[in-house]
């Protein structure tokens, strides 16, 4: 190999190391319960897809900032995907929601407010209506 | 234009029909633009479309919507730039083997069965609404109250047509590159041992075959070796795609004939994970092997001298093979039923093993100009180099998207669709097939290219706007928007909006490019590739026998 094509490789695994690293560290928030610590739900909420419809808890979904939750969403028909987003239509996170199996997804809000929730995977032509706004209320 | 040979005027029906597919194929992305836009703004032309649609009713936006983004990709990706491959392949294959084509009977047979399944597939959404997109996950494109059966039905059979003519078209490969050329030859076997590198394993364990070929040092080019490896991942694709459409069209038919089938028989996370793997080959196997062997082969042609690292990138073809059949479970990254470790060994970090194969593959082309210097910026290397940079800008929105981590904010937003998968095909593959036809137009028809401003136009219209179009979209994912969704209430509107102007000046760019070749071709001469001499009147280039 040419010294200089083994200098460059020596930039790529050196890329490779510092993006991998950062990105499974705690530098990215979600990943230090996802990834890393595995922790004790605070709450369980269990989401039921089925027809093109996103069924909620009754009484709501009511989470306080930092404490950690488990949303658990199943399907009875189609694969959906389970997407929370914030007022301004950015997304805090999501997962894929395959009929069959229970998909569990951890997560932590550090922002009290109202969340948005909205079908991510396509499910039909009438997949662009699975959206519940202020499903989600985080309190302090 | 100089009379033409057999060979050669089958590559230019290739391309010209390949053009035709990515008009289409670019015709309709411009519309589901205008509609993420506007949702209700194609709703005259949608009522106007619908009279052509017998049985049908009256279709919401949203299945016409989601029927041309089914059809949309197959169009682009099996019309385009399959048919350009095919035809360039055809030519550039037995000539560097310096040997003729093992079936040449196959080529017009892949000519015609390529668009009639691509038609068909297209005709699957037009006409029969089928909506499933192309990721068909289980079950819904069993879901026939979602999916119209019998779109359903003629979309598998259109898949199933273009499956078996690709796995014709690597067969003709296949036989042509192992066929004995007075030295010796290969069995299929040998071969793919050869291919995964386990003659070399066999060797680094004390075991040397001294019988067996070998593709790294045996003497073929690099391009050749290129070709002879991605089309592994060619087959694999299509036999698994083929296999899943087998499946589903089973499923339909049993729907037809009142005995329907249960979609429980088959488990979703299975299917997905089958499928992306073989689906997976095309987008981080062929397409990735393929561009490297092209950059292999023309970049040398264009500079006049020899690949820098010849050897070395041999190998980095066959570490790109290996790695193409680990990395599918970048696609289930949102899936929290799928194991993790599947998604952080293949959905990660192996992923990243197409960063150094095309990092190690883009440094040895970029030497090579280098070393050469000063060269002519003709337009083939100036295509060349455009597509490298369209590599490098998809290839790290991939990896960003393909993190355990990052994915959980970017799985299946416009990010995905926009600033990897639309780069990496327009800016990358697209501008590396306007690279060849712009190397192939004078070696095939002894002419050159007229217009020096129509080409820079081409070039700097066709990557500027496909790159603001991504980057606008891309933006538009990383706040939020979702791919696969058509928005009420003009959400996103603005970033739209700068999308639908990329899309509009790349297409300023492709219809610069199309005025300099049929200028510089000649209408009639592109005419005649088609229609009957009798029907030209006169002095058309014929084939020679």
């Amino acid at each position: 190999m040419d010294p200089r094509e083994r200098n460059w490789l020596f930039v790529l695994i050196a890329i490779f190391l510092v993006f991998n690293i950062i990105t499974l560290s705690p530098l990215v928030p979600w990943q230090k319960w996802l990834l890393w610590s595995k922790p004790t739900p605070d709450q369980t909420f269990y989401i039921e897809y089925g027809d093109y419809e996103i069924r909620l808890p009754e009484g709501g979904i009511e989470v306080k900032v930092g404490e950690y939750v488990e949303f658990v969403a199943t399907s009875d028909d189609v694969t959906y995907g389970f997407g929370v987003f914030r007022k301004d239509g950015s997304m805090v996170f999501q997962q894929q929601v395959l009929p069959g199996r229970e998909n569990r997804i951890i997560w932590k809000f550090d922002e009290p407010g109202m969340y948005d929730v909205r079908s991510t995977e396509y499910s039909g032509p009438r997949h662009s209506e699975m959206y519940v706004p202020d499903a989600i209320r985080v309190t302090q | 234009m100089k009379e033409i040979g057999w060979t050669e005027k089958w590559t230019l029906r290739f391309a010209v029909v390949a053009l035709l597919f990515l008009t289409l194929s670019g015709f309709e992305g411009m519309l589901m633009r205008t509609q993420l836009y506007d949702k209700d703004a194609l709703h005259g032309m949608e009522a106007a479309l619908n009279t052509l649609r017998p049985g049908v009713g009256e279709p919401t936006t949203e299945e016409l919507y989601y029927s041309m983004l089914t059809a949309h990709p197959i169009v682009g990706i099996y019309g385009f730039v399959y048919m350009a491959v095919f035809g360039a392949f055809y030519f550039l294959v037995p000539l560097l083997l310096e040997k003729p084509l093992k079936h040449k009977k196959l080529v017009p047979v892949n000519f015609w069965l390529q668009i009639i399944g691509v038609m068909t597939c297209w005709a699957a959404g037009f006409f029969g609404l089928f909506n499933s997109l192309y990721t068909l996950y289980w079950p819904l494109p069993v879901t026939y109250d979602r999916v119209p059966v019998w779109g359903s039905i003629a979309f598998m059979i259109g898949a199933a047509i273009i499956m078996v003519n690709i796995l014709l078209f690597a067969f003709n490969l296949f036989s042509t590159v192992l066929s004995a050329n007075g030295t010796r030859k290969y069995s299929f076997f040998q071969f793919l041992r050869s291919a995964f590198g386990i003659p070399r394993l066999m060797k680094m364990l004390g075991k040397e075959d001294k019988s067996a070929p070998n593709l790294d040092y045996n003497g073929l080019p690099v391009f050749i070796v290129a070709v002879g490896r991605g089309s592994i991942d060619t087959v694999i694709n299509a036999l698994v795609l083929a296999v899943a459409g087998v499946v589903i069209l089973v499923y339909g038919l049993a729907y037809v004939f009142n005995s329907p089938l249960n979609p429980d028989w088959i488990d979703p996370l299975l299917f997905k994970n089958v499928y992306w793997w073989g689906l997976d080959m095309v987008a981080d196997g062929n397409a990735l092997i393929y561009t490297a062997g092209v950059w292999y082969l023309l970049i040398p042609l264009l500079t006049g001298r020899k690949l820098f690292g010849a050897n070395v990138v041999k190998t980095v073809i066959m570490v790109d093979l290996l790695v193409s059949m680990a990395v599918w479970s970048h696609h289930l990254l949102g899936d929290t039923s799928q194991p993790m470790i599947m998604r952080l060994l293949s959905g990660q970090f192996i992923t990243w093993g197409e960063f150094f194969t095309m990092g190690l593959t883009i440094f040895a082309s970029l030497m090579t100009v280098w070393l050469a210097r000063p060269v002519k910026m003709t337009p083939a290397l100036k295509f060349a180099l455009g597509s490298m940079f369209g590599f490098m800008m998809g290839g790290v929105a991939g990896l960003i998207q393909a993190n355990v981590g990052l994915n959980v904010v970017f799985h299946n937003t416009q990010w995905v669709v926009a600033l990897h998968a639309h780069t990496f095909l327009l800016t990358g593959v697209g501008t590396m097939l306007f690279s060849v036809i712009y190397a192939l137009v004078p070696m095939l028809t002894k002419l050159e290219f007229k217009s020096k401003a129509l080409v820079d136009a081409h070039f700097w219209l066709w990557i500027g706007g496909s790159v603001i179009m991504a980057y606008a979209m891309g933006m538009a994912g990383a706040r939020g928007m979702l791919r696969r969704t058509i928005y009420e209430g003009g959400q996103y509107q603005p970033y739209s909006l700068v999308a639908i102007i990329g899309g509009l000046l790349a297409s300023l760019g492709f219809l610069a490019f199309l005025i300099n070749l049929i200028n510089t071709i000649g209408l009639r001469n592109v005419l005649s590739l088609f229609l009957p001499e009798k029907w030209m009147g006169g002095e058309a280039a014929p084939a020679q026998a």
